[in-house]
């Protein structure tokens, strides 16, 4: 019966081409849309590698023209750590997580070149403040002052590509940018070798960071201070209006506005989460086009063959052996389809495409292969159930 | 209409064989035979109180005007379909009680059908068209479908055609690669409706002889309906119709 299914649709090539194409089709977007939630899926359940819950952000503006002495902006920071409900207080760059504010280099050891890598600036109680998770090594402390190069602390990302397997504490790296200027504070010494962080949103992957120790330089020129506030659990709006009007109280032109980290990556999420979300309806759109284009296709060769149906029938084929036959058809086209769609696939892993694992597209693969079969068992279903129903002595009539 | 209600039906131009009406081993018999077409609009009797009885090794032709019932007769003896009320047997044995399974088995396995208009399947070739009973024979494996089809189609004489398609055929061997179809499972029966309807008469001469042929050579049952009277001639037995009833 299989090489009667095969010499069927071998003769009815052309019509069958057609189908084996939406069925191509509808598997390329459906392993296209897989990898994309995959990948998104993957990275959500991912660790965060530091705790963004109970931690504010407060961005510490020096009036207009005025100035911001490193002195004054130490005393800020002494009085708001001394509030009680606060825990830590750290001082770091604008681009803190989840906020549309990146800084991005490119970093160089010995020929070996980073990919692009977050840069941060951060203080000593920055690890405590964000709870950076350790590896290797320690985070910044005061005995770095005397350091003749710029202590640095690297994510497990970028301390592989720098340096593989070879030791890493202790190494200087520079700017992988050619031409940038050497100068000490532009050689990177690694005091400390932290797990990968995903800062940017809860749906990206983690990228490679580096934290560059904040050298007890002037500060007087700085427009704003961006500091970072571990605060206890509870915490909430009380101790928000405590600590700018502690902001005020040391300098009457400071003002501070205090940021809730755990919002932002709401929002960042909510942003991020669009383009999946569209991607994934457009998808399902186009796979219900699909489907009801075979659904149709379908219905329409059941009702163009009722004569070959009844003919079955009268030959001594039961409703059941009609049904299988059409089913089965089916079974035959769609893997043709599916194969076509994996030979593109793999593709992906083979040239190592989008530089994702080939598990993931492996991954992929499986659900689109899966869900294809799934659409095609559901829009076979019913027009095979018609046709096993079919009358065979109405569907001979002749006229 | 009347002319063929005039019609004496006791022609029998084939002595040769026994007289069907005596000592015959029935094979189909239908009793007391009602079939009524249930339409939202209408009911349409399209037969009443029907009782006729096929020997085996008949030979037999039903005649009626178009309408009378003569498809809707052959579609119950070849178990294609339900009488409203009645009985069939096959073999001595009542149907009613077969599963849709065990009705399939028996169509397969007893009765040949040949229609009017062919009904070839037109992708497949001639050989795999004769191969489509074989297929729902359990048990039957590629190579004996493949000979047995090879096989009919040497007896209808179109052993040099296994390869093409029906749509390069003529009318006259299409039929003669649906009645090699009718024949591949080696049936008892063979139910033909109107065969000849669609060609012309030399094409109809020689469907109708082969289909003598194979009656008086291999002694199938054969239940024929035609509009041509001289065919009708040719058979053991004629039985008329006209308005879903027996009428001789
Ligand atoms: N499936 C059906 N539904 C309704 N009426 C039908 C159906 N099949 C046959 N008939 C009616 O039954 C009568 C007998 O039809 P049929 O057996 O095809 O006659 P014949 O073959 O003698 O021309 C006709 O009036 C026809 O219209
Ligand atoms: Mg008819």
């Amino acid at each position: 019966m299989l090489r009667h299914l095969f010499t069927l649709i071998w003769n009815r090539k052309r019509a069958n081409l057609l189908l084996i194409s939406e069925v191509f089709f509808s598997f390329v977007v459906l392993f296209g849309v897989s990898a994309v939630l995959i990948t998104t899926a993957k990275n959500y359940l991912a660790p965060h590698g530091f705790d963004y819950e109970q931690v504010w952000r407060l961005e510490v503006r020096a009036g207009q023209g005025l100035e911001m002495p490193r002195a004054e902006l130490d005393d800020v920071l002494r009085q708001v750590k001394a509030l009680p409900g606060v825990q830590t207080v750290a001082l770091t760059s604008g681009n803190m997580p989840f906020i549309f504010n990146t800084n991005n280099s490119i970093f160089r050891y010995k020929g070996k070149e980073s990919p692009t890598t977050n840069v941060y600036d951060a203080d000593d109680h920055y690890a405590a403040a964000m709870q950076l998770q350790l590896r290797e090594g320690r985070w910044f402390a005061p005995t770095d002052d005397g350091s003749n190069h710029r202590p640095v602390v690297i994510s497990q990302d970028l301390r592989e590509s720098l340096f593989g397997d070879a030791p890493a504490l202790g190494k200087v790296f520079t700017y992988g940018v050619p031409g940038a200027e050497i100068k000490p504070e532009n050689e990177f010494l690694v005091t400390g070798v932290v797990e990968n962080v995903r800062m940017s949103s809860d749906f990206n992957a983690a990228e490679p960071a580096v934290w560059l120790r904040l050298l007890p330089y002037d500060t007087t020129h700085w427009e704003t201070a961006n500091v970072l506030v571990r605060v206890a659990p509870g915490q909430g709006g009380e101790l928000q209006e405590k600590i700018a009007r502690t902001v005020a109280g040391v300098t009457r032109q400071w003002t501070t506005e205090v940021r809730v980290m755990n919002d932002d990556r709401l929002s960042k999420r909510r942003y991020t989460l669009v383009p999946v979300v569209g991607l994934s309806i457009m998808g399902l759109f186009l796979i219900v086009n699909v489907a009801l284009g075979l659904f149709g296709v379908l219905w329409y060769n059941i009702s163009q063959r009722r004569a070959e149906i009844g003919l079955r029938r009268a030959m001594g084929a039961t409703g059941a052996s009609i049904s299988r036959q059409f089913l089965g058809e089916m079974l035959v086209v769609t893997t043709l389809g599916v194969l076509g769609g994996v030979l593109l696939a793999v593709q992906f892993p083979l040239l190592g495409a989008f530089d994702l694992p080939a598990q993931r597209y492996l991954l992929a693969i499986a659900a689109a292969t899966v869900a294809v079969y799934v659409i095609t068992a559901l829009c076979a279903w019913q027009p095979s159930r018609l046709a096993a129903a079919i009358q065979p002595a109405m569907a001979l009539r002749e006229e | 209409m009347e002319n063929l209600l005039a019609t004496p039906t006791q022609s029998r131009p084939q002595p040769l064989l026994t007289s069907p009406a005596a000592g015959g081993t029935p094979v189909l018999q239908l009793t007391n035979i009602e079939k009524v077409y249930q339409t939202s609009t209408i009911e349409t009797v399209a037969l009443n109180r029907v009782n006729l009885t096929i020997n085996r090794g008949e030979f037999v032709s039903i005649m009626g005007p178009s309408g009378c019932g003569k498809s809707t007769l052959l579609s119950l003896m070849g178990l294609l379909d339900e009488p409203t009320s009645g009985t069939i047997a096959v073999d001595g044995r009542l149907v009613t009680s077969y599963s849709d399974r065990e009705l399939a088995g028996l169509r397969n396995l007893k009765i040949g059908f040949v229609f009017q208009s062919y009904h070839l399947i037109n992708d497949l070739s001639v050989v795999d068209n004769v191969e489509v009973p074989l297929l729902y024979r359990p048990g039957m494996g590629g190579k004996e479908r493949r000979q047995r089809a090879l096989a009919a189609l040497d007896k209808v004489g179109l052993g040099a055609r296994t390869g093409h398609f029906p749509g390069q055929l003529s009318g006259g061997q299409r039929q003669r690669v649906a009645i090699a179809r009718a024949l591949a499972g080696g049936p008892e029966i063979i139910l033909a409706d109107e065969p000849t309807g669609n060609l012309d008469s030399v094409m109809g001469e020689e469907i109708m002889d082969l289909l003598l042929g194979l009656n008086r050579q291999d002694g199938v049952t054969i239940v024929m309906v035609t509009h041509d009277e001289q065919q009708a001639l040719k058979t053991q037995r004629v039985v008329r119709f006209f308005d879903g009833s027996q009428v001789g």
